[in-house]
């Protein structure tokens, strides 16, 4: 694959000031986000453009996830349907250029989950780049400049939410910013389901989510990344994890053609631990291209990563794992696995799995490999009984299985139907694949 | 101050006593200060060089000066580097000796401290023993003449066999490889020269001393050993420096060429003192059914860049590095292995172990490439490391690209500390915490020790035990 121009033109090509104020109106924002907005505009012009010699760029030309004509205005995406509102949980629908369509169930509402639009909220300018600031990176001033859709799931000290909280955000056609931001009071627990869907030919989207966990709290974050073929996504998630607060991310990551993705977790304060588990699936022509980062800054810390990736076709992923100890976080575990799946000769997987630990009181450690499907394990099923087409269906999906067990019930049963038709997909072969 | 705080004050700051190597300065032709096409000139002409390799010289100056900086290694280290300040070539008195007797005194008794005269009686094969710039002393023992070996420093190479060196000079590490290489590439000065004929195997270990003695020398040793269809060679490179004032810069290159079914075992210690930035590109080409091995220990020096490598370009070749690294207080080493699989059914293997101490840091800078086509591939990585002291650093950045299916790459890495339970098993039979604690580091590094000839396993566990001393009584 050629990808011959690899830094992206510097300022901000992608809108101007005449948008974002045009944005804030359409929007109904108050001022001091309007006001935000500018300085992330002129932050952007400052910013050095990424380059491949930075290696979170090695593998992906940030050209590629940048709308090639300035953005004139948001169109907003078609009419949506909400999908169902899950038992004591709450259904969002999130669209570019409009408020969001929000569904609280009465069991969530009596345990004080709050969803609010970021522009009516008084305050929504504190709000924001707590976690993730403009200065994070061009991708991220580029969302703090010009986010289309702003939502804030609150829950305060103590409450727990008996179900989870489906967010849906669907990217429209053209250039599309969702910001999330969500925020567990101490002791909370809360599930929340980042679900991002739509798009296609032509579509942009520049995601930004911010998560902080006071004290105590409980958060199961999904992320799941199902876009249309056609869309390039730049996905931001960072998470602040509070003392003895306690952090899972899911991550199932299959849709959009060129999609980059960065998720942390800050361990700020003693005790806090995180967890990812994730996967990516890649056919086609697909660009994966996932970073993940761990930052222990606090003391007696732990985190666990374990990131899959299966490929096929064409398809090509990286995968750049990066575990910070800091010299204030003695009594810190941190581990991390990564395997890489490859189903076709012509795929390709790139890990970079690093270590940073900057103190000598710690347990680190990680491990990656890359390899096809053992035909021992093949071999194994077969002797069982079960037709070759399947044993290996069967062991691609318990390859993804960590996380998709994770994902809450009810949500799941959909997800498992799109996952086994995709893995049935995975391994046809050519001729399978020119019948069908 | 407890024990383990005394040990940790210790490390590098009596190095004069310990090692106390420091001789007058005695020179017959010195460059200018500082880089430029003239000085370039200078030591071709001096040399007596053929045109072509003069204009290597001169293109990989250009090549050198175009180039940026490394950017993945701390910056501020890196500042203290000023290429301006630096000499380039020195010339040290005498002619190239063939009898050991014939070696200057003055140097001898350097060497003698290294140990030289005594690896010479037991079973050395030649001596090339490399003072300043030049190589002044080497002999080749007369089996090794007869076996058609060529052992010779690469000046005296390149005017015996110009055919060979031309041949190979750069076709592993060509001058635009990386700024370094470049460097290396127009100032280079001494080094070794190897050719092992085919089917031909070197019993004994063929060793080059060498160490740089005077302030502000940049060393650019050029090595480039070649061994023919089936032949086998071990060769030995071990360097400790002594003291100076200011930062001194050695960047060598060195080139491997294993042809098919050959076997060559590359093996070094360096131990520079802690103000040389040791800046060197090792590589090796591989062809069918060959076997390279780096055997690499990193002990001293202020900044370390090395990452030996090999390139698998024959189907069934094999790779190995096994490396070990040791950062003290004010060190940085950052040292690696990249593995390029170019061709079926190669294998490789990395072992790195590091141990960082006080406010050492140690990094370990890998890749492991699998190209389209590279079937039936295998590599394992697999590092350790090992943090005594709050401050100590560790980081791990491996690479992998894999661009095959049909291949098993597999890494692996762990960090931790000096353990208290097992100080505290040992404790418990009868040692002190010192004792207890070297055991626990020479056990570390025990995988790596073993694969080294026997003086230098035993002189590596000295450096260790030194280098944790007040750890032992």
């Amino acid at each position: 694959m050629a990808e011959a121009a690899v830094t992206m033109p510097a300022a901000s090509p992608v809108f101007d000031e005449a948008f974002l104020r045009s944005l804030s109106a359409q929007l109904g924002e108050r001022e001091p986000l309007l006001s935000q907005r500018l300085d992330a505009l002129r932050l952007l012009a400052q910013l050095p453009p990424p380059d491949r010699s930075s290696h979170l760029w090695r593998y992906t030309n940030p050209a590629r996830l940048l709308p090639p004509q300035p953005v004139q205005a948001i169109t907003g995406s078609g009419p949506i349907e909400g999908p169902e509102l899950p038992e004591g949980g709450a259904v969002v629908v999130v669209a570019s250029g409009r408020p969001p369509r929000v569904t609280i169930s009465d069991a969530a509402a009596a345990a004080g989950l709050e969803i609010v639009p970021l522009t009516a909220e008084a305050d929504a300018a504190e709000r924001f780049g707590r976690k993730v600031d403009g200065t994070h990176g061009v991708f991220e001033a580029l969302n703090a400049a010009g986010w289309t859709s702003g939502l804030l799931v609150r829950v305060p000290k103590d409450a727990v939410v008996p179900g989870p909280v489906h967010i849906v955000t669907m990217a429209g056609p053209g250039w599309s910013a969702p910001r999330l931001v969500v925020e567990a009071g101490i002791n909370a627990a809360l599930t929340v389901v980042d679900d991002h869907k739509g798009g296609g030919e032509g579509a942009y989207v520049s995601a930004v989510t911010e998560t902080s966990l006071d004290p105590g709290a409980n958060i199961r974050h999904v992320i799941l990344q199902q876009l249309d073929a056609g869309t390039a996504a730049h996905l931001t998630a960072r998470t602040g994890v509070g003392r003895d607060a306690s952090l899972t991310t899911v991550l199932a990551s299959f849709g959009g053609s060129v999609v980059k993705m960065d998720l942390g977790a800050i361990l700020e304060g003693s005790g806090a631990s995180s967890e990812i588990v994730g996967f990516v699936l890649g056919e086609a022509r697909q660009h994966m291209d996932h970073h993940t980062v761990h930052e222990h800054v606090a003391p007696h810390t732990r985190s666990n990563i374990d990131f899959k990736v299966a490929l096929t076709g064409r398809a090509r992923s990286a995968y750049t794992g990066n575990i910070r100890i800091a010299k204030d976080a003695p009594g810190t575990e941190a581990y991390q696995e990564n395997r890489n799946l490859l189903l076709s000769g012509t795929c390709r997987a790139d890990t970079i799995p690093e270590l940073e630990i900057m103190t000598d009181d710690v347990s680190c450690s990680h491990g990656a490999t890359v390899s096809p499907l053992d035909p021992e394990q093949v071999f194994y099923l077969e002797s069982r009984g079960i037709p070759q087409a399947r044993a290996k269906r069967l062991i691609v999906r318990g390859f993804v299985d960590p996380a998709l067990s994770r994902i809450p019930a009810g949500l799941r049963e959909p997800l498992e139907a799109i996952i086994a038709d995709r893995i049935g997909r995975f391994l046809m072969t050519d001729e399978e694949a020119a019948k069908s | 101050m407890t024990s383990k705080e005394r040990a940790i004050a210790s490390i590098n700051q009596d190095y004069l006593e310990k090692y106390g190597f420091h001789d007058p300065e005695e020179y017959l032709l010195r460059t200018p200060k500082g880089l430029s096409h003239e000085v370039v000139e200078m030591i071709s002409r001096y040399k007596q060089e053929p045109d072509w390799m003069r204009e290597i010289r001169h293109r990989a100056l250009d090549i050198f000066l175009a180039k940026p900086m490394p950017t993945w290694i701390d910056q501020s280290m890196l500042a203290e580097l000023n290429f301006d300040d630096l000499y380039y070539y020195m010339k040290p008195p005498g002619e190239l000796t063939r009898d050991w007797d014939e070696v200057p005194e003055r140097i001898k008794k350097t060497f003698d401290r290294l140990g030289v005269p005594e690896a010479e009686r037991k079973f050395l094969a030649g001596v090339s023993a490399q003072y300043e710039s030049e190589v002044v002393y080497h002999s080749i023992r007369e089996d090794l003449e007869k076996q058609g070996v060529i052992f010779l420093d690469i000046d005296s190479g390149l005017k015996e066999h110009p055919g060979i060196i031309k041949k190979f000079f750069g076709s592993v590490v060509p001058a635009a490889d990386n700024k370094f290489a470049a460097l290396n590439t127009a100032v280079w000065s001494g080094g070794s020269f190897v050719y092992v004929p085919p089917h031909t195997k070197v019993e004994i270990p063929l060793q080059a001393y060498f160490r740089i003695n005077s302030k502000n020398i940049g060393q650019f040793e050029r090595t480039l050993i070649i061994a023919d269809e089936g032949a086998f060679v071990h060769y030995i490179e071990g360097c400790t420096a002594p003291v100076y004032s200011s930062d001194s810069l050695h960047s060598g290159v060195i080139e491997l060429i294993a042809m098919k079914g050959a076997h060559i075992r590359y093996s070094t210690i360096q131990n520079w003192s802690t103000n040389v930035f040791n800046l060197v590109t090792q590589r090796a080409k591989a062809y069918e059914n060959a076997i390279v091995e780096w055997v690499d220990g990193n002990m001293g020096s202020k900044v370390t860049m090395k990452y030996p490598a090999v390139i698998l370009a024959g189907e069934g070749a094999h790779g190995e590095v096994l490396s070990i690294a040791f950062a003290g207080n004010g060190q940085h080493q950052d040292a690696g292995a990249k593995m390029i699989h170019l061709a079926p059914n190669t294998t490789s293997r990395i072992i790195s172990k590091s141990i960082s101490k006080d406010m050492g840091r140690s990094s370990y800078r890998g890749l492991v490439k699998m190209t389209p086509g590279s079937t039936g591939c295998k590599s394992h990585v697999e590092c350790d490391a090992l943090l005594i002291g709050a401050e100590a650093r560790s980081d791990t950045y491996p690479t992998m690209e894999i661009a095959e299916d049909d291949v098993s790459v597999e890494h692996e890495a762990r960090v931790s500390k000096l353990a208290d339970e097992q100080l505290f098993y040992l404790q418990s039979r009868g040692l002190s915490e010192d004792q207890a604690r070297l055991m626990i580091v020479n056990g570390f590094i025990e995988p790596f020790v073993k694969e080294l000839p026997m003086e230098y396993a035993v002189e590596l566990n000295r450096l260790i035990a030194l280098e944790m001393e007040d750890s032992v009584g």
